[in-house]
C-alpha cells in the first residue's frame, strides 16, 4: 500500500494508516442521492411570476394590521378580542430587533 | 473588514478582499475614519450672507443675502497652492487660505424677492435628479386676518407666497407657484414635503394639501388638492347634484344625500347603510338652506369620520353593545373629531400620505422644533384639581437708569423680574396632553384612510421603532440618503434609544415624545459620513445630523472612533483660536457639513442676526 502521503513530509507517518484508499482501477460509484417527487401537488403553476412587492414594508404592515382588525369579528364571539391570537407573524416586541 | 487602521494597509487590503454582500458602501465609508477634517481655519473672512445648506449631492452651497432678497450659489472647490520648499507639510498655509473664496467659487447671484417680499431663509428643498432647487418668498404675515372663504380663524395670513423652482446649474427660474392669503408653515421645511418629483404643500389656513409634480421640463403641475374634495371630480359631482337638490328639496335631498354620502363616505365593500351618521348630516341640511358647502364636512374629514365609525362598529360583535360602544367612543368625541385640522403631512410612498391631525389650539401654539428648549417628561395630567397660588405672580420691579445721570423718574426704565416658576407652569399647563394629536395614513389613489392612530399609540410606536427609515421615505434615486444613521439601521443609535426608553418615567409620555417627531420634515438631515454612528461617536447635544441651531460651547466637540482603538479622530472647535475672553454671553452655533468631502463650516452667533465667527474645518 505504501504511505498515503508518498514523499510528502508529515508529522506522524502513521496518521491515516487505517484509512483504506479506494483502488483507482475500480472507482466506487459515489453518485449523490437524488430524490424524485412522489406527487405533483407542490408544483408551481406554469404561469407563476415571482416579483418583489412594490409596496414598502411599512405600508405592508399597516395594511396587514388594518386587515387583522377587520377580520376579528368573523371569529366566534366568546373568544375575547386578544390581538396576539391568530397573528401569522409575531407581534413587534421590544426584544426583537 | 479592515484589519489595520493605516490607510495604505487598508487600500492594499481592499484590493484582495471583497466585502460581505450588501455592505460595499459601508466598507467604503470606513475610509472616512482615515480622512477627517482635522484642520481648522479660524475666523475666515467671508461675505456677509446667511449660509443655508450644502445641496445633498455636494455640488452647491446655498446662501441668501443679508436682506433676504437675493440668492447666492457657490460651488465648493478646494484650497490649492504650491510650495517650493523641501518639507512642505510643516509650513503654514498661505494667507489666501483664510479667504472664503479659496474654498468656494461664486457661481451666480439671483434676485428672488421683489420689494416687499422676503426670502424665507429657513426653507430650501433640492431635487437632485435634475438639480432643481425650490425656494420660497413671501410677504410679511399679518396676524389678524379675517377668516373668509373657509379659512380657519387664528392662523396668520400671508398676502402672497411664491414657491420658485430654480435650476441650480445656471440660476434660471423655471416655474413659480403662488398662494394668496394663505399660510404655509415654511421654516425648516415643516409644511412642504418633497418625494421624488412630488411636492406636498400644506395650506394650514384653508386646510388643503396641494400635491404638485415637478416635471423634467421644469414645470410645476398641479396633481390634486386634498381637503375639501378628495377625488378630482368631487366638486363637479356635488355641484351638479346641488342643482337637482334646489329644485326638489325635500323629496330628493334624502335620496341624493344617501347617494352623495355613499360616494363621499367611501364605504368599503359593505353595502350597509347606516342611519345614524346620516341623520346628522340630514338634520344639518334641513336646518340650513341648500348651501351644501357649509353643511358638508370637507372630504378628508368625511373619510376620517367614516373610518373611525367603521372601525368601532366592527370591533364589537354584539348588536346591543355595538351602539353603546359607538356612543361612548364616537359620538361623545364627535365634535372633537370634527374640529381636528391638518397639521403636517409627509409622503410614505407615491400614493400614501401620513397626515398629522391636531386641534386648532394645539397647532397654533405648538413649539417649532427645538429652537427653544422643550420641557419633556413633565406630566401635569395627574393633577386634576389645582388652584394657582397667587403669590406665584409676585415679582420685583427694578428701575434701570436710561441715562448716565438719571434725575427724573422718566429717565428710568422699569423692568419686572418675574420668577421662572410661573413661566414653566403656564407653559406646561397648555402642553400637548390636553390637545391630543392623531396620525392617519391616507391613500391618495383610492382616497381611503388606511389607518388611524392617536399619538400615544403603542403599535404606531413599534412600527416607528422598527421601520424608522421608511418614515424618512427617501426616494429611490438618492443612494446616499439611505445611509443616514437612524435607530432602525444602526445598533448604536438603537442602544441610545433603548437607554432613553428605560429612563423614561411613563411609557405613554415616551411614546408621545417619540411620535412627536412624526411626520418627519423633508431633507432635514445631513448625509455626511462623519455623522455615521457606526464610524464615530460624538455628543448628540452639541452636534448632530439634523441642522438646527444649538447652544455652543468653548470646548471642542470630539469625534471619537467607534471601533477599537477608540481614539479621538478629530475635533471641531468653535470659538476663536485662543479661546473666547467673554465666557458669559450665550452663543449659538450651527454647522454645515459637506455630504462627502471632509469639509465643514461652523458658525457661531451671539445674536440672531450676524455670525460672529465662521470657521472652516477641512483635511489639510
Amino acid at each position: 500500500m505504501g504511505s498515503l502521503f508518498g514523499d510528502w513530509p508529515s508529522f506522524d507517518p502513521h496518521n491515516f494508516s487505517q484509512l483504506q484508499p479506494s483502488d483507482p482501477s475500480s472507482p466506487s460509484r459515489m453518485t449523490p442521492a437524488t430524490y424524485h417527487p412522489t406527487h405533483s401537488r407542490t408544483l408551481p403553476p406554469p404561469d407563476q411570476v415571482i416579483t418583489t412587492d412594490a409596496k414598502n414594508i411599512l405600508l405592508r404592515h399597516i395594511y396587514q394590521r388594518a386587515e387583522e382588525k377587520d377580520l376579528r369579528p368573523k371569529r366566534a364571539a366568546p373568544e375575547h378580542l386578544v390581538p396576539e391570537h391568530g397573528c401569522k407573524q409575531p407581534r413587534a416586541s421590544s426584544s426583537s430587533c | 473588514m479592515f484589519r489595520s487602521n493605516n490607510i495604505v494597509a487598508r487600500i492594499f487590503q481592499r484590493q484582495i478582499c471583497t466585502p460581505a454582500p450588501g455592505t460595499s458602501v459601508h466598507c467604503a465609508r470606513r475610509f472616512y475614519e482615515n480622512l477627517v477634517p482635522s484642520f481648522t481655519i479660524y475666523d475666515v473672512e467671508c461675505p456677509d450672507h446667511s449660509f443655508r445648506k450644502f445641496t445633498d449631492d455636494g455640488q452647491y452651497l446655498i446662501s441668501f443675502s443679508r436682506n433676504n432678497q437675493d440668492l447666492i450659489v457657490y460651488r465648493p472647490t478646494w484650497l490649492s497652492f504650491s510650495c517650493k520648499e523641501e518639507d512642505c507639510d510643516s509650513h503654514d498655509l498661505p494667507s489666501k487660505a483664510r479667504r472664503f473664496e479659496s474654498f468656494f467659487t461664486q457661481l451666480y447671484s439671483v434676485s428672488l424677492a421683489s420689494c416687499n417680499e422676503l426670502i424665507c431663509k429657513d426653507f430650501f428643498l433640492y431635487m437632485d435628479s435634475n438639480q432643481y432647487g425650490i425656494f420660497a418668498t413671501s410677504t410679511v404675515p399679518s396676524q389678524d386676518a379675517p377668516a373668509t372663504g373657509g379659512a380657519i380663524p387664528g392662523f396668520p395670513s400671508i398676502e402672497k407666497m411664491t414657491f420658485h423652482l430654480l435650476r441650480l446649474e445656471d440660476g434660471v427660474i423655471l416655474d413659480e407657484k403662488v398662494f394668496h392669503n394663505d399660510f404655509v408653515n415654511l421654516p425648516h421645511n415643516m409644511g412642504v414635503f418633497l418625494y421624488d418629483d412630488l411636492l406636498a404643500i400644506v395650506s394650514l389656513r384653508y386646510q388643503t394639501v396641494h400635491i404638485l409634480q415637478i416635471r423634467d421640463s421644469g414645470n410645476l403641475v398641479d396633481v390634486r388638492a386634498i381637503g375639501a374634495y378628495c377625488h378630482e371630480d368631487d366638486e363637479l359631482f356635488l355641484n351638479s347634484n346641488a342643482q337637482a337638490n334646489f329644485n326638489n328639496y325635500l323629496a330628493f335631498s334624502s335620496i341624493s344625500l344617501l347617494f352623495k354620502s355613499n360616494k363621499c363616505m367611501a364605504f368599503p365593500d359593505k353595502s350597509k347603510m347606516h342611519q345614524l351618521p346620516q341623520n346628522h348630516v340630514q338634520n344639518g341640511l334641513h336646518h340650513s338652506q341648500p348651501n351644501l358647502e357649509e353643511s358638508f364636512l370637507s372630504g378628508i374629514k368625511q373619510r376620517l369620520l367614516s373610518f373611525i365609525f367603521h372601525r368601532i362598529w366592527n370591533e364589537e360583535k354584539d348588536r346591543t353593545l355595538r351602539v353603546q360602544c359607538l356612543k361612548k367612543k364616537f359620538y361623545f368625541h364627535f365634535q372633537d373629531y370634527v374640529d381636528l385640522i391638518i397639521w403636517k403631512v409627509q409622503f410614505l410612498d407615491r400614493h400614501h400620505l401620513l397626515i398629522k391631525f391636531g386641534s386648532v389650539e394645539g397647532v397654533l401654539y405648538s413649539e417649532t422644533v427645538a429652537h427653544r428648549p422643550v420641557l419633556d417628561d413633565v406630566d401635569f395630567s395627574i393633577i386634576s384639581k389645582a388652584v394657582f397660588e397667587k403669590s406665584l405672580n409676585a415679582s420685583f420691579l427694578a428701575l434701570i437708569p436710561q441715562k448716565v445721570v438719571a434725575m427724573e423718574v422718566k429717565d428710568f426704565r422699569p423692568i419686572s423680574l418675574l420668577g421662572g416658576i410661573y413661566k414653566i407652569i403656564s407653559k406646561v399647563s397648555r402642553n400637548a396632553d390636553q390637545h391630543p394629536a392623531f396620525f392617519a395614513v391616507y391613500n391618495m389613489e383610492t382616497t381611503e384612510i388606511v389607518a388611524f392612530y392617536q399619538n400615544s399609540a403603542e403599535d404606531l410606536y413599534h412600527l416607528f421603532e422598527q421601520y424608522c427609515d421608511h418614515f424618512h421615505s427617501t426616494s429611490r434615486n438618492s443612494l446616499y440618503m439611505n445611509f443616514i444613521s437612524s435607530h432602525s439601521n444602526n445598533i448604536h443609535a438603537l442602544e441610545q434609544l433603548r437607554s432613553i426608553k428605560n429612563k423614561a418615567t411613563s411609557s405613554s409620555q415616551f411614546v408621545k415624545k417619540m411620535l412627536g417627531s412624526l411626520p418627519f420634515s423633508c431633507q432635514s438631515q445631513s448625509p455626511s459620513p462623519y455623522f455615521d454612528q457606526s464610524l464615530f461617536r460624538f455628543d448628540e447635544k452639541l452636534i448632530s445630523a439634523t441642522d438646527r441651531h444649538r447652544p455652543s460651547t468653548d470646548h471642542p466637540i470630539k469625534f471619537i472612533l467607534r471601533r477599537p482603538p477608540c481614539s479621538l479622530k478629530f475635533k471641531i472647535k468653535l470659538g476663536p483660536e485662543a479661546g473666547s475672553a467673554d465666557g458669559r454671553t450665550k452663543k449659538i452655533s450651527s454647522f454645515l457639513f459637506h455630504p462627502f468631502l471632509p469639509l465643514a463650516l461652523s458658525f457661531q452667533y451671539t445674536s440672531f442676526s450676524q455670525p460672529s465667527v465662521v470657521n472652516i474645518h477641512f483635511r489639510r
